[in-house]
Protein backbone atom coordinates (compact mmCIF):
# COMPACT_ATOMS: atom_id res chain seq x y z
CA UNK A 1 0.00 0.00 0.00
CA UNK A 2 2.50 2.51 0.76
CA UNK A 3 4.27 1.48 -2.46
CA UNK A 4 1.22 3.35 -4.16
CA UNK A 5 1.84 6.87 -2.63
CA UNK A 6 4.97 7.91 -4.82
CA UNK A 7 3.50 6.87 -8.24
CA UNK A 8 -0.01 8.10 -7.44
CA UNK A 9 1.91 11.77 -6.36
CA UNK A 10 3.71 11.41 -9.47
CA UNK A 11 0.22 11.02 -11.63
CA UNK A 12 -1.25 14.08 -9.27
CA UNK A 13 2.03 16.06 -10.75
CA UNK A 14 0.59 15.08 -14.17
CA UNK A 15 -2.32 16.26 -13.66
CA UNK A 16 -1.08 19.56 -12.71
CA UNK A 17 -1.50 20.46 -16.48
CA UNK A 18 -5.17 19.55 -16.71
CA UNK A 19 -6.08 21.15 -13.03
CA UNK A 20 -4.43 25.02 -14.16
CA UNK A 21 -6.73 25.00 -17.24
CA UNK A 22 -10.17 24.03 -15.72
CA UNK A 23 -10.63 25.19 -12.59
CA UNK A 24 -13.99 23.17 -11.31
CA UNK A 25 -14.54 22.58 -14.96
CA UNK A 26 -13.78 18.81 -14.16
CA UNK A 27 -16.41 16.06 -12.70
CA UNK A 28 -14.59 14.61 -10.06
CA UNK A 29 -16.14 11.46 -10.20
CA UNK A 30 -15.30 11.39 -13.91
CA UNK A 31 -11.73 12.05 -12.87
CA UNK A 32 -11.03 9.47 -9.93
CA UNK A 33 -11.85 7.03 -12.91
CA UNK A 34 -9.00 7.70 -15.48
CA UNK A 35 -6.59 8.51 -12.65
CA UNK A 36 -5.87 5.25 -11.58
CA UNK A 37 -5.59 3.08 -14.42
CA UNK A 38 -3.15 6.51 -15.58
CA UNK A 39 -0.96 5.82 -12.48
CA UNK A 40 -0.89 1.97 -13.46
CA UNK A 41 0.02 2.75 -17.22
CA UNK A 42 2.77 5.49 -16.90
CA UNK A 43 4.72 2.96 -14.49
CA UNK A 44 3.97 -0.28 -16.88
CA UNK A 45 5.30 2.06 -19.83
CA UNK A 46 8.15 3.80 -18.63
CA UNK A 47 10.58 0.75 -20.36
CA UNK A 48 8.77 1.07 -23.97
CA UNK A 49 6.58 4.42 -24.06
CA UNK A 50 3.93 4.56 -27.15
CA UNK A 51 4.39 1.44 -28.45
CA UNK A 52 1.26 -0.70 -27.33
CA UNK A 53 -2.17 0.12 -27.11
CA UNK A 54 -3.52 0.91 -24.09
CA UNK A 55 -4.86 -2.52 -23.00
CA UNK A 56 -7.12 -1.09 -19.96
CA UNK A 57 -10.66 -0.62 -21.36
CA UNK A 58 -11.30 3.17 -19.21
CA UNK A 59 -12.70 1.37 -16.26
CA UNK A 60 -11.21 1.80 -13.11
CA UNK A 61 -9.75 -1.31 -11.60
CA UNK A 62 -11.79 -2.71 -9.06
CA UNK A 63 -10.49 -2.94 -5.65
CA UNK A 64 -11.49 -5.87 -3.09
CA UNK A 65 -10.29 -4.76 0.36
CA UNK A 66 -12.42 -1.30 -0.05
CA UNK A 67 -11.02 0.95 3.00
CA UNK A 68 -13.23 3.41 4.43
CA UNK A 69 -10.75 6.11 5.71
CA UNK A 70 -9.85 8.89 3.39
CA UNK A 71 -6.31 9.47 2.95
CA UNK A 72 -4.89 13.08 1.38
CA UNK A 73 -1.53 13.56 -0.28
CA UNK A 74 -0.36 16.49 -1.17
CA UNK A 75 1.78 16.67 -4.84
CA UNK A 76 4.72 18.57 -5.48
CA UNK A 77 4.62 22.70 -5.93
CA UNK A 78 5.22 23.16 -9.82
CA UNK A 79 6.21 25.72 -11.50
CA UNK A 80 4.83 26.77 -14.83
CA UNK A 81 4.61 29.50 -16.98
CA UNK A 82 1.12 30.05 -15.72
CA UNK A 83 2.25 30.10 -12.32
CA UNK A 84 2.84 27.65 -9.47
CA UNK A 85 0.72 24.79 -9.05
CA UNK A 86 0.20 22.36 -6.52
CA UNK A 87 -2.74 19.90 -5.75
CA UNK A 88 -4.08 17.60 -3.18
CA UNK A 89 -5.20 13.83 -3.70
CA UNK A 90 -7.78 12.09 -1.52
CA UNK A 91 -7.33 8.32 -1.66
CA UNK A 92 -10.07 5.74 -0.97
CA UNK A 93 -7.66 2.62 -1.40
CA UNK A 94 -5.76 3.30 -4.34
CA UNK A 95 -8.69 5.01 -5.69
CA UNK A 96 -8.61 8.82 -6.35
CA UNK A 97 -11.58 10.04 -5.35
CA UNK A 98 -10.88 13.86 -4.63
CA UNK A 99 -8.83 16.07 -6.70
CA UNK A 100 -8.20 19.67 -5.42
CA UNK A 101 -5.79 22.96 -6.02
CA UNK A 102 -3.93 24.06 -3.41
CA UNK A 103 -1.97 26.54 -5.35
CA UNK A 104 -3.48 27.48 -8.53
CA UNK A 105 -1.99 30.42 -10.68
CA UNK A 106 -5.01 33.33 -11.52
CA UNK A 107 -4.98 33.15 -15.08
CA UNK A 108 -7.08 31.35 -17.07
CA UNK A 109 -5.81 31.44 -20.90
CA UNK A 110 -8.19 29.52 -22.91
CA UNK A 111 -10.57 28.45 -20.50
CA UNK A 112 -10.26 24.60 -22.03
CA UNK A 113 -9.21 21.77 -20.17
CA UNK A 114 -6.09 20.34 -20.92
CA UNK A 115 -5.62 17.06 -20.24
CA UNK A 116 -3.24 14.05 -22.05
CA UNK A 117 -4.58 12.06 -25.02
CA UNK A 118 -4.13 9.46 -22.88
CA UNK A 119 -6.41 10.04 -20.47
CA UNK A 120 -9.19 10.86 -23.06
CA UNK A 121 -8.94 7.81 -25.10
CA UNK A 122 -9.24 5.12 -22.10
CA UNK A 123 -12.58 6.71 -21.56
CA UNK A 124 -13.66 6.61 -25.19
CA UNK A 125 -13.13 3.56 -25.50
CA UNK A 126 -15.72 1.73 -23.43
CA UNK A 127 -18.04 3.01 -25.30
CA UNK A 128 -20.61 2.07 -27.61
CA UNK A 129 -20.39 4.16 -30.75
CA UNK A 130 -22.50 4.73 -33.83
CA UNK A 131 -20.47 6.11 -36.03
CA UNK A 132 -16.52 7.65 -36.58
CA UNK A 133 -15.60 11.18 -37.41
CA UNK A 134 -11.78 11.33 -38.61
CA UNK A 135 -9.87 12.57 -41.41
CA UNK A 136 -10.88 12.72 -44.71
CA UNK A 137 -11.12 8.79 -45.16
CA UNK A 138 -10.80 7.87 -49.01
CA UNK A 139 -12.39 4.87 -50.72
CA UNK A 140 -9.46 2.69 -50.45
CA UNK A 141 -8.90 3.65 -47.03
CA UNK A 142 -12.08 2.95 -46.03
CA UNK A 143 -12.05 -0.71 -46.19
CA UNK A 144 -9.96 -1.20 -42.71
CA UNK A 145 -11.14 1.66 -41.14
CA UNK A 146 -13.88 1.15 -37.90
CA UNK A 147 -16.60 2.70 -40.05
CA UNK A 148 -16.18 0.26 -42.52
CA UNK A 149 -16.59 -2.35 -39.81
CA UNK A 150 -19.38 -0.28 -38.35
CA UNK A 151 -21.13 -0.02 -41.68
CA UNK A 152 -20.59 -3.71 -42.20
CA UNK A 153 -22.20 -4.71 -39.11
CA UNK A 154 -26.15 -3.84 -40.03
CA UNK B 1 -38.32 1.74 -42.75
CA UNK B 2 -34.58 1.88 -41.90
CA UNK B 3 -32.18 1.96 -44.95
CA UNK B 4 -28.15 1.85 -44.15
CA UNK B 5 -26.06 1.99 -47.77
CA UNK B 6 -22.61 3.52 -48.98
CA UNK B 7 -21.74 4.86 -51.86
CA UNK B 8 -18.24 6.13 -53.11
CA UNK B 9 -18.79 9.92 -54.46
CA UNK B 10 -16.02 12.57 -55.02
CA UNK B 11 -13.37 9.31 -54.11
CA UNK B 12 -15.28 9.54 -50.69
CA UNK B 13 -17.23 6.33 -49.11
CA UNK B 14 -20.83 7.88 -48.00
CA UNK B 15 -22.77 6.00 -45.21
CA UNK B 16 -25.71 6.31 -44.81
CA UNK B 17 -27.57 5.38 -42.23
CA UNK B 18 -31.91 6.43 -42.28
CA UNK B 19 -33.31 5.20 -39.48
CA UNK B 20 -36.98 6.69 -40.93
CA UNK B 21 -36.97 6.64 -44.64
CA UNK B 22 -37.51 4.89 -47.22
CA UNK B 23 -34.47 3.84 -49.79
CA UNK B 24 -35.83 6.60 -52.66
CA UNK B 25 -35.45 9.16 -50.04
CA UNK B 26 -31.61 8.24 -49.59
CA UNK B 27 -31.48 7.57 -53.25
CA UNK B 28 -32.42 11.16 -53.59
CA UNK B 29 -29.69 12.64 -51.08
CA UNK B 30 -26.85 10.27 -53.03
CA UNK B 31 -28.03 11.63 -56.46
CA UNK B 32 -27.28 15.26 -55.22
CA UNK B 33 -24.42 14.25 -53.95
CA UNK B 34 -23.00 12.82 -57.63
CA UNK B 35 -24.74 16.01 -58.88
CA UNK B 36 -22.32 18.49 -56.55
CA UNK B 37 -19.50 16.29 -57.45
CA UNK B 38 -20.16 16.97 -61.30
CA UNK B 39 -20.55 20.43 -60.70
CA UNK B 40 -17.63 21.34 -58.28
CA UNK B 41 -15.13 18.73 -59.01
CA UNK B 42 -11.67 20.52 -60.02
CA UNK B 43 -10.61 17.12 -61.34
CA UNK B 44 -13.95 16.64 -63.86
CA UNK B 45 -12.99 19.52 -66.82
CA UNK B 46 -16.44 20.02 -67.82
CA UNK B 47 -17.30 20.78 -63.96
CA UNK B 48 -18.38 24.74 -63.42
CA UNK B 49 -15.25 24.97 -61.10
CA UNK B 50 -13.06 23.88 -64.20
CA UNK B 51 -14.92 25.85 -66.50
CA UNK B 52 -14.43 29.25 -64.13
CA UNK B 53 -11.02 28.28 -63.52
CA UNK B 54 -10.53 28.16 -67.80
CA UNK B 55 -11.70 31.52 -67.81
CA UNK B 56 -14.54 30.24 -69.70
CA UNK B 57 -17.17 31.61 -66.95
CA UNK B 58 -17.47 35.18 -65.06
CA UNK B 59 -18.85 35.52 -62.22
CA UNK B 60 -21.97 36.74 -63.34
CA UNK B 61 -22.53 33.36 -65.68
CA UNK B 62 -21.48 31.41 -61.99
CA UNK B 63 -24.69 29.59 -60.33
CA UNK B 64 -26.16 30.67 -57.34
CA UNK B 65 -24.27 27.53 -55.60
CA UNK B 66 -20.95 28.07 -56.83
CA UNK B 67 -21.46 31.60 -55.66
CA UNK B 68 -22.59 30.56 -51.77
CA UNK B 69 -19.40 28.35 -51.95
CA UNK B 70 -16.80 30.50 -53.21
CA UNK B 71 -17.97 33.38 -50.78
CA UNK B 72 -17.29 30.67 -47.84
CA UNK B 73 -14.21 30.45 -49.39
CA UNK B 74 -13.40 33.87 -49.29
CA UNK B 75 -14.95 34.38 -45.90
CA UNK B 76 -12.67 31.46 -44.38
CA UNK B 77 -9.46 32.42 -46.29
CA UNK B 78 -9.86 36.46 -44.69
CA UNK B 79 -10.64 35.05 -41.34
CA UNK B 80 -7.56 32.99 -41.32
CA UNK B 81 -5.58 35.50 -42.90
CA UNK B 82 -4.79 33.03 -45.83
CA UNK B 83 -3.70 30.11 -43.89
CA UNK B 84 -6.84 28.98 -46.00
CA UNK B 85 -6.86 28.98 -49.36
CA UNK B 86 -9.21 27.19 -51.70
CA UNK B 87 -6.35 28.86 -54.53
CA UNK B 88 -2.93 28.03 -53.33
CA UNK B 89 -0.22 29.77 -55.36
CA UNK B 90 0.64 27.65 -59.19
CA UNK B 91 -2.31 25.40 -58.63
CA UNK B 92 -6.14 25.67 -59.95
CA UNK B 93 -8.87 26.91 -57.76
CA UNK B 94 -9.90 23.85 -55.87
CA UNK B 95 -13.03 24.66 -53.75
CA UNK B 96 -12.75 20.83 -52.18
CA UNK B 97 -12.12 21.79 -48.65
CA UNK B 98 -15.86 23.73 -48.85
CA UNK B 99 -17.43 22.12 -51.36
CA UNK B 100 -17.48 18.23 -49.32
CA UNK B 101 -19.45 19.92 -45.89
CA UNK B 102 -21.57 21.81 -47.97
CA UNK B 103 -22.90 19.58 -50.00
CA UNK B 104 -23.18 16.71 -47.75
CA UNK B 105 -25.22 19.15 -45.29
CA UNK B 106 -27.50 19.55 -48.18
CA UNK B 107 -28.25 15.86 -48.77
CA UNK B 108 -28.67 15.96 -44.98
CA UNK B 109 -30.90 18.96 -45.62
CA UNK B 110 -32.94 17.09 -47.85
CA UNK B 111 -33.28 13.95 -45.82
CA UNK B 112 -34.86 16.14 -43.47
CA UNK B 113 -37.53 17.75 -45.68
CA UNK B 114 -38.53 14.62 -47.18
CA UNK B 115 -39.34 13.48 -43.67
CA UNK B 116 -36.85 11.83 -42.10
CA UNK B 117 -36.11 12.78 -38.60
CA UNK B 118 -33.64 9.89 -37.01
CA UNK B 119 -30.58 9.69 -39.73
CA UNK B 120 -26.68 9.56 -39.69
CA UNK B 121 -24.87 10.44 -42.78
CA UNK B 122 -20.75 9.86 -42.32
CA UNK B 123 -18.65 11.18 -45.59
CA UNK B 124 -15.14 9.81 -45.12
CA UNK B 125 -14.95 10.80 -41.29
CA UNK B 126 -17.30 14.02 -41.68
CA UNK B 127 -20.49 13.28 -39.97
CA UNK B 128 -24.41 14.95 -39.89
CA UNK B 129 -26.81 14.06 -37.89
CA UNK B 130 -30.35 13.77 -37.02
CA UNK B 131 -32.60 13.50 -33.85
CA UNK B 132 -31.69 10.40 -32.10
CA UNK B 133 -30.91 6.39 -33.23
CA UNK B 134 -33.20 5.32 -30.59
CA UNK B 135 -35.23 7.01 -27.64
CA UNK B 136 -33.85 9.50 -25.35
CA UNK B 137 -29.68 8.14 -27.09
CA UNK B 138 -27.71 11.01 -28.73
CA UNK B 139 -25.84 9.48 -31.80
CA UNK B 140 -22.86 8.55 -30.46
CA UNK B 141 -19.81 9.96 -32.78
CA UNK B 142 -16.71 8.16 -31.65
CA UNK B 143 -13.45 10.79 -32.82
CA UNK B 144 -10.44 8.17 -34.50
CA UNK B 145 -7.45 8.65 -32.33
CA UNK B 146 -4.50 10.36 -33.87
CA UNK B 147 -1.78 7.93 -33.90
CA UNK B 148 -4.14 4.51 -33.22
CA UNK B 149 -6.73 3.62 -36.09
CA UNK B 150 -8.90 1.09 -34.48
CA UNK B 151 -9.03 3.16 -31.33
CA UNK B 152 -10.63 6.87 -30.65
CA UNK B 153 -9.74 9.64 -28.67
CA UNK B 154 -12.86 11.09 -27.51
CA UNK B 155 -16.96 10.40 -28.38
CA UNK B 156 -19.51 13.01 -28.66
CA UNK B 157 -22.85 12.46 -28.09
CA UNK B 158 -24.89 14.57 -30.83
CA UNK B 159 -28.71 14.99 -32.04
CA UNK B 160 -29.45 17.40 -34.63
CA UNK B 161 -25.47 18.75 -35.64
CA UNK B 162 -22.56 18.20 -37.07
CA UNK B 163 -18.62 16.81 -36.26
CA UNK B 164 -15.89 17.17 -38.58
CA UNK B 165 -12.26 16.28 -38.42
CA UNK B 166 -8.96 17.27 -40.14
CA UNK B 167 -6.20 15.83 -39.24
CA UNK B 168 -2.86 13.91 -39.77
CA UNK B 169 -2.29 10.63 -38.96
CA UNK B 170 0.68 9.18 -41.11
CA UNK B 171 4.28 10.62 -41.20
CA UNK B 172 4.81 12.22 -44.58
CA UNK B 173 1.27 13.42 -45.01
CA UNK B 174 1.04 17.18 -44.78
CA UNK B 175 -1.21 19.91 -44.98
CA UNK B 176 0.34 23.45 -46.84
CA UNK B 177 -0.06 26.64 -44.42
CA UNK B 178 -1.79 29.04 -47.37
CA UNK B 179 0.40 31.48 -45.98
CA UNK B 180 3.64 30.30 -46.10
CA UNK B 181 3.43 27.08 -48.60
CA UNK B 182 4.96 25.50 -45.75
CA UNK B 183 3.60 21.88 -44.00
CA UNK B 184 1.76 22.80 -40.69
CA UNK B 185 2.94 21.65 -37.54
CA UNK B 186 1.73 21.96 -34.05
CA UNK B 187 -1.52 19.96 -34.14
CA UNK B 188 -2.38 16.58 -34.88
CA UNK B 189 -6.02 16.67 -35.04
CA UNK B 190 -8.80 18.65 -35.22
CA UNK B 191 -12.53 17.98 -34.27
CA UNK B 192 -15.10 20.65 -34.66
CA UNK B 193 -19.10 20.56 -33.94
CA UNK B 194 -21.57 22.54 -34.77
CA UNK B 195 -24.54 22.42 -36.19
CA UNK B 196 -24.17 23.04 -39.97
CA UNK B 197 -21.51 20.52 -41.85
CA UNK B 198 -20.36 23.04 -44.00
CA UNK B 199 -19.47 25.16 -41.21
CA UNK B 200 -17.87 22.33 -39.11
CA UNK B 201 -15.78 20.76 -41.80
CA UNK B 202 -13.89 24.29 -43.07
CA UNK B 203 -13.53 25.20 -39.74
CA UNK B 204 -11.45 22.17 -38.78
CA UNK B 205 -9.55 22.36 -42.13
CA UNK B 206 -9.14 26.04 -41.68
CA UNK B 207 -7.92 25.80 -37.94
CA UNK B 208 -5.71 22.73 -39.34
CA UNK B 209 -3.69 25.45 -41.21
CA UNK B 210 -3.75 27.84 -38.63
CA UNK B 211 -1.37 25.12 -36.97
CA UNK B 212 -1.59 26.02 -33.06
CA UNK B 213 -3.19 29.39 -33.81
CA UNK B 214 -5.92 27.74 -35.15
CA UNK B 215 -6.79 26.01 -31.56
CA UNK B 216 -8.27 29.52 -30.00
CA UNK B 217 -9.37 30.56 -33.45
CA UNK B 218 -11.59 27.77 -34.01
CA UNK B 219 -12.60 27.71 -30.78
CA UNK B 220 -13.90 30.95 -31.28
CA UNK B 221 -15.88 30.61 -34.03
CA UNK B 222 -19.18 31.04 -33.55
CA UNK B 223 -21.53 28.19 -33.20
CA UNK B 224 -18.32 26.25 -33.06
CA UNK B 225 -17.03 23.36 -30.37
CA UNK B 226 -13.72 22.40 -30.49
CA UNK B 227 -11.91 18.99 -29.94
CA UNK B 228 -8.04 19.36 -30.19
CA UNK B 229 -5.01 17.09 -29.74
CA UNK B 230 -1.64 19.10 -30.38
CA UNK B 231 1.92 17.38 -31.21
CA UNK B 232 2.65 17.04 -27.58
CA UNK B 233 -0.60 14.63 -27.32
CA UNK B 234 -2.54 17.09 -25.35
CA UNK B 235 -6.26 17.79 -25.48
CA UNK B 236 -7.88 21.15 -25.77
CA UNK B 237 -11.52 21.12 -25.56
CA UNK B 238 -13.95 23.91 -25.00
CA UNK B 239 -16.51 23.98 -22.57
CA UNK B 240 -19.55 23.59 -24.72
CA UNK B 241 -18.17 20.16 -26.55
CA UNK B 242 -20.85 17.44 -26.40
CA UNK B 243 -18.72 14.66 -24.56
CA UNK B 244 -20.79 11.27 -24.33
CA UNK B 245 -20.45 10.70 -20.69
CA UNK B 246 -20.35 6.55 -21.05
Amino acid sequence: MKRAIPVLALSVAGLVPVWIYSPGAAHEGELSEVAAPLAQEQTQQQAAPQTTAPQTTGAAPKTTQQQAQNRTVSGPAVNTSEGTVQVQVTLQGTKIVDVKALRAPNSNPTRMALPLLRESALKAQSADIDTVSGATATSEGYKQSLQAAIDGAQ
Amino acid sequence: MAVRRVEHIMGLPISVDLRDGDAALAERAFAWLREADAQFSPFKPGSEVSRLDRGELTREELTPDLVEVLSLCDWYEQSTGGAFTARAPGRGLDPCAVVKGWAVQRAADMLRQGGATSFCVNAGGDVVTAGEPEPGKPWRVGVRHPDLADQLSVVLGVRDGAVATSALYERGQHILDGRTGQPVSGIVSVTVFSDDLAIADTTATAAFALGRDGIEWAAGQEGCEVFVVDEDRRVYSSPGLPVHIC
